[in-house]
């Protein structure tokens, strides 16, 4: 019975470290693609914003409009591939792990948006947490410019930030009163490039929460999001609650 | 007394495209005037140390800025460094790596090796005029250099 239990141990802790391979690997992978991907994209944007700086007079309005295209479309290729690169970063860079001020990084996060967004937040009292300062900066970061965003188009945007505890886990959460989104497409959230509003709408490579879900998995939390459409939307992240005040 | 001796920034860059655009940046912050492109890092020191091509310059005249890509054919940026930043002469040039990486070991690397700034090449040509303006203004115009 020990033999075999000692057996599936064993095999399960290779296959753990297998797949840390493979994970290590497509991240370094994505990393060179990405890379490699932003010389020719930022020749295309250079040399076509000088097509239109110094010859835009020699082209018509459809010759015009149809460069602007091409910009705009390179523009958007660019974002996602410097949002690639932002996300095989998160897989790939040591972590720290140190006891993190996390009220102290909504703070900062907060006070670096304009002055009349500042306002909007309602800040409660949250617990510290051991964990990367600079990747669960980021976590914030994301999560409030996205609650920002999503909530700028309603006539009072309120945003709250506050957390609750269970058994083993402190639990975050940022509320807002913006378009919210239906539930039905709460699986397609935290995907890479994954929009679910009108990009002309809220505009965006649609990589801000998948960052977030690497960054909490990373530490070994997870995240969800409760939402109306209309109405508003709460997102939560739990990470492990190891005694840190 | 060549036309190379009044070269200000020295441009060390493989990438055609990558290095038309940065002069083109340059020429709208107005610093294209003294400025020279070199195709790596082999070319960049035989400037610097007044040879092959460049035998004729006077060596007393260094560049005032020189704009290092890293990832080279022959000699790469890295090298460049190294050998800039361990010669007497040659280690007061201000060398700023502009770079397409942005991976944690060559930007340590880089300042391991005495950079003096460090900077990713941004995606958007606004951005990357708006970068190299900073840089020239910083270097050419504000720093006071060692003479």
């Amino acid at each position: 019975m020990n033999a075999t239990v000692e057996g599936v141990l064993s095999a399960n802790a290779r296959l753990t470290g297998e797949i840390d391979v493979l994970k290590a690997e497509l991240d370094g992978f994505t990393y060179s693609v990405s890379h490699d991907l932003r010389a020719p994209v930022r020749a295309v944007l250079g040399f076509a914003r000088v097509v239109a700086d110094d010859h835009g007079s020699a082209l018509d309005e459809e010759g015009r409009r149809l460069l602007a295209v091409v910009q705009s479309e390179a523009s958007r290729m660019g974002d996602m591939i410097d949002a690639l690169l932002a996300l095989s970063r998160i897989g790939r860079e040591a972590m720290a792990y140190l006891p993190v001020d996390m009220a102290g990084l909504v703070y900062e996060v907060v006070a670096e948006r304009a002055v009349q967004e500042q306002s909007l937040f309602d800040v409660g009292d949250l617990p510290g947490v051991c964990g990367d300062r600079v990747l669960l900066r980021q976590v914030w970061a994301n999560l409030l410019s996205n609650a920002v965003k999503f909530s700028s188009r309603t006539p009072t945007p309120q945003l709250r930030v506050w957390a609750t505890r269970d058994a083993a886990r402190v639990i975050y959460h940022v509320g807002d009163n913006g378009v919210g989104f239906d539930m039905k497409c709460a699986d397609k959230l935290f995907g890479v490039f994954q929009t679910l509003h009108r990009r002309a709408r809220f505009p965006g490579t649609g990589a801000v929460l998948a960052m977030v879900k690497r960054i909490v998995h990373r530490h070994g939390g997870t995240v969800w999001a409760d939402a109306q459409l209309d109405v508003g939307a709460t997102f939560s992240f739990a990470l492990p609650d190891e005694g840190t005040q | 007394m060549t036309e190379f001796d009044a070269i200000e920034i020295l441009l060390v860059e493989d990438n055609h495209n990558d290095a038309e655009m940065t002069m083109r940046a340059l020429q709208k912050s107005n610093f294209l005037n003294k400025l020279l492109g070199v195709e790596d890092g082999v070319e960049a020191l035989d400037f610097i140390n007044c040879r092959g091509v460049y035998a004729g310059r006077d060596p007393r005249q260094l560049p005032k800025l020189v704009l290092l890509d890293l990832k080279m054919p022959r000699l790469d940026g890295h090298d460049v460094l190294r050998a800039l930043k361990s010669g007497d002469e040659t280690r007061r040039i201000p060398i700023v790596v502009m770079t397409s990486s942005s991976q944690e070991r060559d930007l340590a690397e880089s300042y391991r090796l005495g950079v003096n700034g460090y900077v990713s090449k941004p995606i958007q040509f606004t951005d990357l005029v708006d970068a190299v303006a900073k840089i020239g203004m910083y270097w050419l115009l504000v720093n006071e250099a060692q003479v």
